[in-house]
């Protein structure tokens, strides 16, 4: 009896004693996952014509959220927002094409690479820029506290074309820039290319920037481990399962960028 | 919840461009201030002394001025005007615009500060034989300036905070390169910490040197 008394007593106890809960359990418990989405990056985030939320990104939140069987909630932000949402607990993950430095990764947390983009050009139809070499004596404009504008800033020192560059606010400023005349040529990721020149009359496809790929990850709270390995298993799900290849061609287009790194384990 | 651990060392190291940047904004922000006093002064003349399109001029620009937003304003003088195919420079729309906007409401606390005036002190230069151009400047404008002083200083506030929408059209002062920097390491809240702490200064300073300049030029 006596045992029985006690074994009783110490499954009350453990069920009523509170064991420190991370983003994972909030999400569950809550029934909501509140994604922080950039939706000024077409066709990756952006209002459809009903405008509501639409692109890859939403789409993936969703996935996410179907996961974790609840509720998706989507959250607009800016490219200057992605952090202090998350700093702040206003939203559980970020997806905004946030290219995982390691001098960010100090700061928040980050998944293994969810997608891939290429910088390249978007060009005034009035100026004549068909390789990467022809943007010497060029007005370049990019998008403040980008991964190109950082990369073509140490190129415009190389060049001493420094006073050369613009930067605004966001891509859309950018594009705008570049489409009256203000600029030469904008630096954009590879698939904001398309359905921008399709967009404006007077811009056309420019040449691909000669840097690295820009890879680019979910991201969480830099200390919640667990629900970054969550989310880990959650990128690996998403190509295993085929819906990477069917969002990335429903959004992008074909040539599907592989998330693998050649010579480097997971 | 708020969970996030402060590490002021990567603002610390570029502190200097920090700097460097609230130099340019307090450029700015004077340049703009020189021309706006310029302006004002002429559109309150203009709408208290004279009768049609002048007139008319200094109403539409006091108002468009003073009841619209200054990034609407800026935003006209960088995409506005080139949509009509004048592309301006960052430097030169943020002084325009800021200019733009000083002067509509430096015009209204000047005509503040001629109303203030008594009609007395005009007949008694005309009486001293002055001309009209003798009249203002000798007698009207100081005493003008010495009623107006404290809303100009203010004004002076309001051009050096204002011009942290200069980052909105691509210029590069004390807001933008904080966004440059903030975004490079994702350090937001102590960049701007540290932003806002350059900002109170600047502002400090600037409270500062025009009690000083007060107590020089205004001396009985």
């Amino acid at each position: 009896m006596k045992k029985t008394i006690t074994c009783l007593l110490s499954a009350a106890l453990l069920a009523t004693t509170p064991v420190k809960a991370d983003t994972l359990d909030n999400v569950v418990d809550r029934g909501e996952l509140r994604c922080g989405v950039v939706l000024d990056f077409p066709p990756i985030g952006y209002r459809d014509a009903s405008n509501n939320p639409a692109g890859f990104d939403v789409d993936y939140c969703k996935d996410l959220a179907k996961a974790l069987e609840v509720e998706a909630k989507i959250i607009p932000v800016t490219w200057s927002e992605r952090l202090p949402i998350i700093a702040t607990g206003r939203a559980d993950v970020v997806f905004g094409a946030t290219s995982d430095s390691l001098a960010r990764a100090r700061t928040v947390g980050f998944s293994i690479p969810y997608a891939i983009y290429f910088a390249q050009g978007v060009v005034n139809t009035d100026v004549e820029i068909n390789s990467f070499e022809d943007m010497r004596g060029k007005r370049v404009a990019a998008a403040l506290g980008t991964v190109p504008e950082q990369e073509w800033l140490k190129i415009a020192k190389e060049w001493g074309e420094e006073d050369l560059y613009q930067s605004y606010q966001s891509e859309n400023e950018v594009f705008l820039a570049v489409s009256q005349g203000k600029a030469d040529i904008g630096i954009t990721t590879n698939t904001a290319v398309k359905p921008i020149t399709g967009q404006f009359k007077t811009l056309k496809e420019g040449p691909r920037m000669p840097w690295t790929a820009d890879y680019t990850s979910i991201v969480g709270k830099r200390m919640d481990v667990t629900w970054l390995n969550y989310l880990n298993l959650f990128v690996t799900h998403q190509v295993r399962s085929g819906r990477y290849d069917e969002l990335w061609g429903k959004y992008v287009g074909d040539n599907v960028p592989e998330l693998r790194i050649p010579g480097v384990m997971y | 919840m708020f969970e996030y651990n402060f590490h002021w060392r990567p603002v610390l190291k570029s502190l200097p461009d920090l700097l460097q940047a609230g130099l340019l904004t307090l450029e700015v922000a004077v340049i703009s201030m020189l021309i706006g006093i310029t302006i004002g002064l002429c559109l309150a003349l203009m709408r208290m002394k004279l009768n049609g399109p002048l007139k008319w001029f200094a109403v539409s620009w006091i108002e468009v001025a003073r009841n619209t937003p200054v990034l609407f304003q800026l935003f006209f003088f960088g995409f506005g005007l080139g949509a009509a195919g004048i592309n301006l420079p960052p430097y030169v729309i943020i002084v325009t615009g800021l200019s733009f906007n000083c002067a509509g409401y430096l015009a209204e606390n000047f005509r503040g500060g001629f109303q203030a005036v008594p009609d007395t002190q005009m007949n008694a230069a005309r009486c001293l034989g002055m001309n009209g151009w003798q009249t203002y400047t000798r007698i009207i404008i100081p005493q003008v300036f010495r009623i107006v002083y404290h809303p100009i200083t203010n004004q002076m506030v309001w051009a050096v905070l204002m011009s942290s929408l200069g980052m909105m059209i691509g210029f590069r002062e004390l807001s933008g390169e904080t966004q440059f920097f903030a975004s490079r390491t994702f350090r937001i809240f102590e960049y701007f910490a540290v932003t806002a702490v350059i900002y109170y200064v600047i502002v400090k300073l600037i409270l500062g040197l025009s009690r000083l300049l007060s107590a020089r030029l205004f001396r009985y």
